[in-house]
């Protein structure tokens, strides 16, 4: 991209070094009528009136005087800019025609832009007329000037040529990004408006593009010269609200809505004060959404927003590039410059969601391992060897119960460490092992007891697990050595809930417990299956100790 | 044997009993507590000889209690999963460690250095724990010159020229303490490091000038002993 913005700025470099053609061109003057003598280069019109006035269908006459001073190496070729249908006479010769001037049939309309080739033998320097027979009766009512030029006809052919080659080259990119921002908005897990916005803006972009440089390729007639013109505001317009939005949104500017509305109030205004004034009116469409996006990039760059200096830059070389290029050109640069530092700040927000991805890999890696590390961890697997072997020394048929118990635990632990989600049956049947190696360890009678389990649930691994591994330590038993975990489920419209509860009594604790690693790995799973759709909470109550998970399904 | 065992997991506490028992036989008065909390207050109110203590009690950290158990009279040993804290409860004064799962044997070795009047241990004792205004105050035995038995306490004099007072007796602390520090009397404890000469005074009376310029008493029996080791 950047490589075709510097071939298309020394592009520009170069045409504005005009070619080797010197000429002065006089105002030309008008006359309604029809004569074959006021094409003759030796005419007088003196009397005819610097401007068209109202032709209606009538046939006109215009006449205008060049003086070449330095005549070109290549074939002379001459430029008209005008509306309506005409012949086109070099020094009483008839050069060329644009359309069908009107007469009994009616006219063919011709378009704004025409050129002709001037015979050599009539290419001297000195002075020459451009006389024009010509009539407008379609848009009788636009004053359009007449502007005739002179160039080497080839450069004339050439010139648009060229600018078109770089503007499709440029719009064809600007048409793969809108085309690759949109599927990638499609097929993203997480559809971030900014992605669509840009799209948008890229086709929008295309558009101008296409639309802009169509002039050259396209045969527009001249009574449908404006409907481009039409389009190409209502594009400018949408890309300066676009644009600022896409700011406002990528920057998290704050007033938003205010900003917006303001900034729509004043293109509204803009397009109503200078209605029918196309180029004025894009100018300052383009001002207004340089301005807005100037507003939100200070905010940013106050709030410390990363990338918000590039984007700085980019509007301040805006100012750059209109000292030293026209009109045209300065807009698509600036648009141009402005796009691809949108696509940088994508580039910027995509790497952010890249390493949010990596980060969330390696947390679902880190959990999985926290979750092998449960049964390994020396408080539990040493406490567990302890008490083994002395059930093995003391009573070792209950010693190889314990050690079944064990494996059942372990077994149904492989089998879950991969898993990100689990049967219900499956974590209740984990729980349940549990609880008969504790009771071999601890001597106490505990007591499972669940309500309303809807077996096609399920749940991330060793969710509840963990908190039967608190309230095992944190709670010591009722007088006749028992202990009672119960786990309820309930459904309604807007979430799924499970309350787990303990009936024993809670430990006096030296210092008061803020939940610990326990919590931090219910949450993180919770996280990881279910974003912010969830809600923990784990609190004493009357009868022990009670912890909910809440599940929103909406 | 008045033993206290400090564990949460009922089979091994009564592991414990059972083999605690086996050991000291009659005689001995064997507790058992579920809890830091209630460990505690079986130290406030009563006398113990002996603690067996599990550093990871219903998820409360050991090292918590270890603090305030190190300081008081009684000789504390660890009986932990967690055997990189070992080293740690050495810096604090334990007078050893029982990896688990531990066998009667490992146990019985441990027991065996509550009666075993030489230092036993080659791990760094690195603090002494003392009992001040409630408080506990760790002292790093850098800071020691000598310590004096003062009947069932000892004091810890200590370079800075305060003195500190430990619930553990002339006797039970040369158990815990690094070999540089001697018996040079019945009534003192000094670290060889400090020693500059050994004078001779009239009537045969001999005594240790330490770095500080302090004379202390040698004691006739330690005399020989000593002088090999100074020279």
């Amino acid at each position: 991209m950047k490589n075709y913005l510097f071939l298309f700025l020394a592009l520009c470099c170069l045409c504005s070094c005009r070619p080797d053609i010197s000429f002065k061109d006089y105002p030309p003057v008008f006359k309604t009528g029809d004569n074959q003598s006021w094409a003759k280069k030796d005419f007088n019109a003196i009397g005819w009136a610097t401007d068209r006035d109202y032709t209606k269908n009538n046939i006109f006459w215009v006449r205008t005087k060049l003086d070449l001073t330095k005549k070109p190496v290549g074939h002379l070729g001459v430029k008209i800019e005008a509306f309506g249908a005409f012949d086109v006479y070099w020094d009483g010769k008839l050069i060329g025609k644009n359309g069908e001037v009107i007469s009994s049939k009616a006219e063919v309309p011709g378009t704004s832009t025409s050129y002709y080739s001037i015979p050599d033998s009539l290419a001297q320097i000195g002075s020459h007329v451009v006389a024009i027979r010509a009539s407008q009766s379609y848009l009788p009512n636009v004053q359009r000037s007449v502007n005739v030029g002179l160039s080497t006809y080839e450069s004339l052919l050439k010139f648009p040529l060229i600018i078109t080659s770089f503007m499709n080259l440029i719009a064809g990119a600007f048409l793969i990004a809108a085309i690759y921002y949109l599927f990638l908005y499609i097929n993203s897990r997480s559809r971030q408006y900014t992605v669509l916005i840009f799209a948008v803006i890229c086709f929008l972009f295309f558009a101008l593009l296409i639309l802009e440089y169509v002039k050259y390729y396209v045969e527009i007639p001249y009574p449908r010269f404006f409907l481009r013109l039409e389009f190409i505001g209502w594009i400018t317009f949408a890309l300066s609200m676009l644009v600022p939005l896409y700011f406002t949104i990528q920057f998290k500017f704050k007033w938003k809505k205010i900003v917006m509305s303001l900034l729509f109030i004043t293109l509204v205004s803009i397009y109503i004060l200078n209605f029918g004034h196309y180029d004025i009116t894009a100018i300052y469409y383009s001002l207004t959404m340089w301005i807005f996006s100037l507003i939100v990039v200070f905010n940013a760059i106050y709030q410390k927003e990363k990338g918000a200096i590039i984007v700085l830059i980019a509007l301040l070389l805006r100012v750059l590039i209109n000292q030293f290029l026209f009109y045209d050109f300065s807009l698509f640069i600036s648009f141009c410059i402005i796009v691809l530092c949108m696509l940088y700040l994508n580039t910027i927000q995509m790497k952010v969601i890249e390493e949010e991805y990596q980060s969330s890999l390696l947390l679902s890696s880190k959990l999985q391992l926290e979750l092998i590390k449960k049964n390994i961890q020396p408080h539990f697997i040493k406490n567990t060897l302890t008490s083994l072997i002395d059930w093995v020394e003391e009573s070792p048929k209950e010693g190889t119960a314990f050690i079944q118990a064990l494996a059942d635990e372990f077994d149904i632990i492989n089998d879950i460490s991969e898993q990100v989600l689990i049967p219900i049956r499956q974590e209740i049947e984990l729980c349940k092992k549990h609880l008969s190696v504790m009771q071999f360890r601890k001597e106490i009678n505990y007591k499972w007891e669940e309500s309303g389990i809807d077996e096609n649930e399920f749940i991330p691994p060793a969710l509840f697990h963990t908190i039967l591994e608190n309230g095992i330590t944190h709670s010591s038993p009722f007088e006749d050595g028992s202990m009672k975990f119960k786990l309820s489920f309930s459904a309604t419209a807007g979430y799924k809930q499970y309350t787990f509860e303990t009936f024993a009594n809670n430990r006096v604790k030296l210092k008061p417990r803020a939940g610990g690693n326990g919590f931090v790995y219910i949450k993180a799973r919770l996280t990881e299956s279910y974003g912010d759709n969830w809600e923990f909470t784990s609190n004493e109550n009357e009868q022990g100790w009670i912890s909910i998970v809440k599940i929103y399904t909406k | 044997m008045r033993v206290l065992i400090i564990e949460d997991e009922a089979r091994i506490a009564r592991r414990l009993e059972r083999m605690a028992s086996n050991y000291f036989e009659q005689n001995s008065i064997i507790s058992i507590c579920d809890s830091v909390q209630k460990g505690m207050d079986h130290i406030e109110n009563n006398e113990i000889d002996l603690l067996l203590l599990d550093l990871n009690l219903n998820g409360e950290n050991g090292f918590d209690v270890l603090e305030a158990v190190v300081s008081k009279s009684f000789h504390t040993i660890i009986v932990s999963a967690y055997t990189d804290k070992a080293i740690m409860a050495f810096e604090y004064g334990v007078l050893d460690f029982v990896p688990k799962p531990f066998d009667e044997l490992r146990l019985a070795q441990a027991f065996k250095r509550i009666t075993n009047t030489l230092k036993t241990t080659d791990e760094p004792l690195k603090f002494l724990a003392v009992k001040k205004a409630g408080n506990i105050k760790l002292i790093d035995i850098e800071e020691l010159l000598y310590i004096k038995g003062a009947g069932i306490y000892s004091e810890l004099h200590l370079r800075n020229g305060n003195q500190e007072l430990h619930d553990k007796s002339l006797e039970t602390l040369a158990q815990l303490l690094p070999n540089s520090f001697n018996r040079i009397h019945k009534s003192y404890l000094v670290s060889l490091a400090l020693a500059e000469k050994i004078i001779v005074q009239p009537g045969s009376k001999y005594s240790l000038l330490i770095k500080n310029g302090e004379l202390l008493p040698i004691g006739r029996s330690k005399y020989k002993e000593l002088k090999e080791k100074i020279i």
